[in-house]
């Protein structure tokens, strides 16, 4: 079964650029989308984990775009999150304004927060910047905890389309995906086109791009922004859905979170994200429901349960980084390097 | 601000100080002989501190003694632990990405922290009482004599270690190496040996300032944060600037004490109580140091004109 071509047979530049190049990858992708479609039929109640696993991946797909394509690293992810997800809160609860409303704007004040924090990165870079970011989560977190209640937490209500509301997770899933799928979709769009290369030419070398007519300023910022936008309408979402929002929520480890969900995802694809969402999530529930069996079957283990979750975690992390640094997707592009030809070696 | 406040706040901004720097250069010293930013420094921190609660009641002896002999069995199982992470973890990843580096530092935390809460649990431990506890007075000053211990013990390490780093073979090897890796190895020095010393060095120094906290606060798992303040220190003095690290850490442990305690109990801005602003008070720091001078007091400036 040979599913991809068995070398270049592209004629025209559409086709070469084209996203899905193949009948294969046509025919993969519906197949793909028709299965997101009916998740709620073949998961039943495991559906919430599906749930989490796109929000998150929303979120995750602004930080490839920054850190991956564009080269910024930031450890302040979560901050926009949060920002978003306040936002969406206030505009639904002290406003009144409905669900409509609220994520979009979520989104956009996000994206303004992000340009702001993107400015020095024009003045520093790499490890100062990472830590710019950082610095500016805690301050972050400083601001809602004082100005919101943080810790109390808020009660955002469920999210309403006039008078329906959108109570549970299948109704839920079915405001998410459509927004999952736009998101994912725009971003392996914006990647191939004239943005994702000037992105990808500032982080390869930015004086070079800035030679090449590159405007540093710009591109540096609307990473930053959309960036931010992503992880804003992910924060919208997540208030929705979650309907209690805290600064726990949004704490500096779910930021760290994001930068190993794209590592482990892997950083220059527009799949990584959204794998290593996947990852990240399952891994974290799986452990949630595997310690309390374990500690059925071994009582000696009891005061061990919640940390051994951050260990198993911390331990296949180093392990794949150390075993395949190009993460999930460099092992699905190896996979379908070794299908072009098979089943012959050469 | 009265002058009481602001000379109390001094004293104890120096003592804490020192303990952050401390932390710090083992911090700067790991940046600037390996290039790797190391996330999981206040896992280190909190290592030393479990670790040498743990031995020192396991001991059947005396208090003393058995707090002496569990100093030096926590140092030695930091320098193992140093050695073990530079072999196992991060040799394989020699050449790799920026990013991931960092990341497999961020697991290697999570490991820690996760074990040693999971061994001995995330409550407030103390010390049995092998510093005194009391209080000294200077005129209207109060000051702990624990306080006073810790500056005392962590001056003379600082001393001591400048003095390896001036004088002892590999210190010099360490300083070559981290100056210039190229020709360092091209005049024999073992890049890989040097590497795995930063290593054992910062677990360390990590260890020796957790055991200085612990002493103070007791050990929970929050002491894991102090790293973020040893970060701070860092990049105020300058990444790869080892004086710079231990200044930067005087700074922040004062600042946090006169400022951020002045601001925490009495300021009120915009109607809002600004309690908590000690905790963050680090990251306001490194942001204005970032935004005025952007590569530290003493850091190596990459001047770049764009």
């Amino acid at each position: 079964m040979s599913v991809r071509p068995a070398g270049d047979f592209k004629i025209s530049f559409a086709w070469d650029m084209a996203l899905l190049d193949t009948r294969f990858y046509r025919v993969g992708f519906a197949v793909l989308v028709g299965t997101l479609a009916l998740a709620p039929v073949l998961l039943g109640q495991y559906l919430f984990l599906l749930n989490t696993v796109g929000i998150f991946a929303i979120g995750a797909i602004g930080m490839s775009l920054l850190t991956g394509f564009a080269g910024q690293i930031s450890l302040g992810h979560a901050a926009f999150m949060a920002i978003g997800a306040y936002t969406s809160w206030y505009v639904t609860t002290r406003l009144g304004l409905p669900f409509v409303v609220a994520l979009p704007l979520a989104g956009v004040i996000a994206f303004v927060f992000g340009a702001f924090v993107g400015l020095p990165s024009l003045r520093i870079k790499g490890l100062y910047l990472a830590i710019a970011t950082f610095a500016f989560h805690y301050v972050t977190e400083f601001v809602i905890i004082h100005t919101a209640g943080g810790m109390a937490g808020n009660v955002v209500p469920a999210a309403a389309f006039g008078r329906f509301l959108i109570r549970t997770e299948t109704q839920f899933y079915y405001l998410l995906l459509p927004v999952w799928l736009i998101g994912g979709v725009f971003a392996a769009n914006l990647v191939r086109g004239r943005v994702g290369l000037a992105l990808m030419a500032v982080r390869d070398r930015d004086y070079a791009a800035q030679v090449l007519g590159v405007n540093l300023l710009y591109y540096k910022l609307l990473a930053f922004a959309l960036a931010a936008f992503y992880a804003g309408i992910a924060g919208s979402l997540f208030a929705h859905y979650n309907k209690v929002i805290g600064a726990e929520h949004f704490s500096i480890l779910s930021g760290i979170d994001y930068i190993a969900m794209i590592v482990i995802g892997g950083l220059t694809s527009i799949w990584g994200p959204h794998l290593g969402a996947a990852l990240v999530i399952l891994l974290n529930q799986g452990l949630r429901f595997v310690t309390p069996a374990i500690v059925e079957l071994i009582p000696a283990l009891s005061k061990a349960a919640t940390p051994l979750r951050e260990i198993v975690f911390g331990v296949l992390l180093i392990a794949l980084l150390i075993w395949e640094p190009g993460g999930l997707a460099m092992l699905f592009r190896k996979l379908k390097r070794y299908l072009d030809l098979w089943p012959f070696p050469h | 601000m009265s002058l009481d406040f602001v000379l109390e706040g001094t004293m104890i901004g120096i003592a804490v100080g020192s303990i952050y720097a401390l932390i710090a250069l083992g911090f700067a010293l790991l940046y600037k002989s390996t290039k790797i930013l190391n996330l999981a420094h206040g896992e280190l921190v909190l290592f030393g501190g479990y670790l040498a609660i743990a031995l020192t009641r396991s001991l059947n002896l005396p208090v003393v003694a058995a707090f002496v002999l569990a100093v030096a069995g926590t140092l030695i199982a930091a320098a193992v632990l140093g050695f073990a992470v530079e072999r196992f973890i991060m040799r394989p990843l020699y050449g790799q990405s920026l990013l991931s580096v960092i990341i497999v530092t961020l697991a290697l935390g999570y490991i820690v922290r996760g074990l040693m809460v999971g061994l001995w649990g995330g409550d407030t431990r103390q010390f049995p009482p092998v510093v005194p506890t009391g209080v000294v007075r200077l005129g209207n000053l109060a000051i702990p004599e624990v306080g006073i211990w810790s500056a005392i013990v962590s001056l003379v390490l600082l001393l001591l270690f400048s003095l390896f780093f001036r004088y002892s073979l590999w210190g010099i090897a360490m300083r070559a190496a981290a100056n210039e890796q190229l020709t360092a190895s091209t005049l024999g020095v073992s890049l890989k040996r040097v590497f795995a010393y930063a290593w054992a060095f910062a677990a360390i120094s990590g260890s020796v300032g957790g055991i200085l906290l612990g002493l103070w606060l007791g050990v929970n798992f929050a002491l894991g944060y102090v790293g973020l303040k040893a970060l701070a220190a860092v990049i105020l003095g300058g990444l790869d600037s080892i004086p710079g690290a231990i200044l930067g850490g005087f700074i922040i442990g004062i600042t946090e004490n006169i400022l951020g305690g002045y601001i925490d109990a009495n300021v009120t801005l915009f109607g809002i109580q600004m309690y908590g602003f000690k905790e963050i008070t680090p990251f306001v720091v490194i942001l204005l140091v970032l935004l005025i001078k952007p590569y530290g007091l003493f850091g190596t400036e990459h001047i770049e004109r764009l």
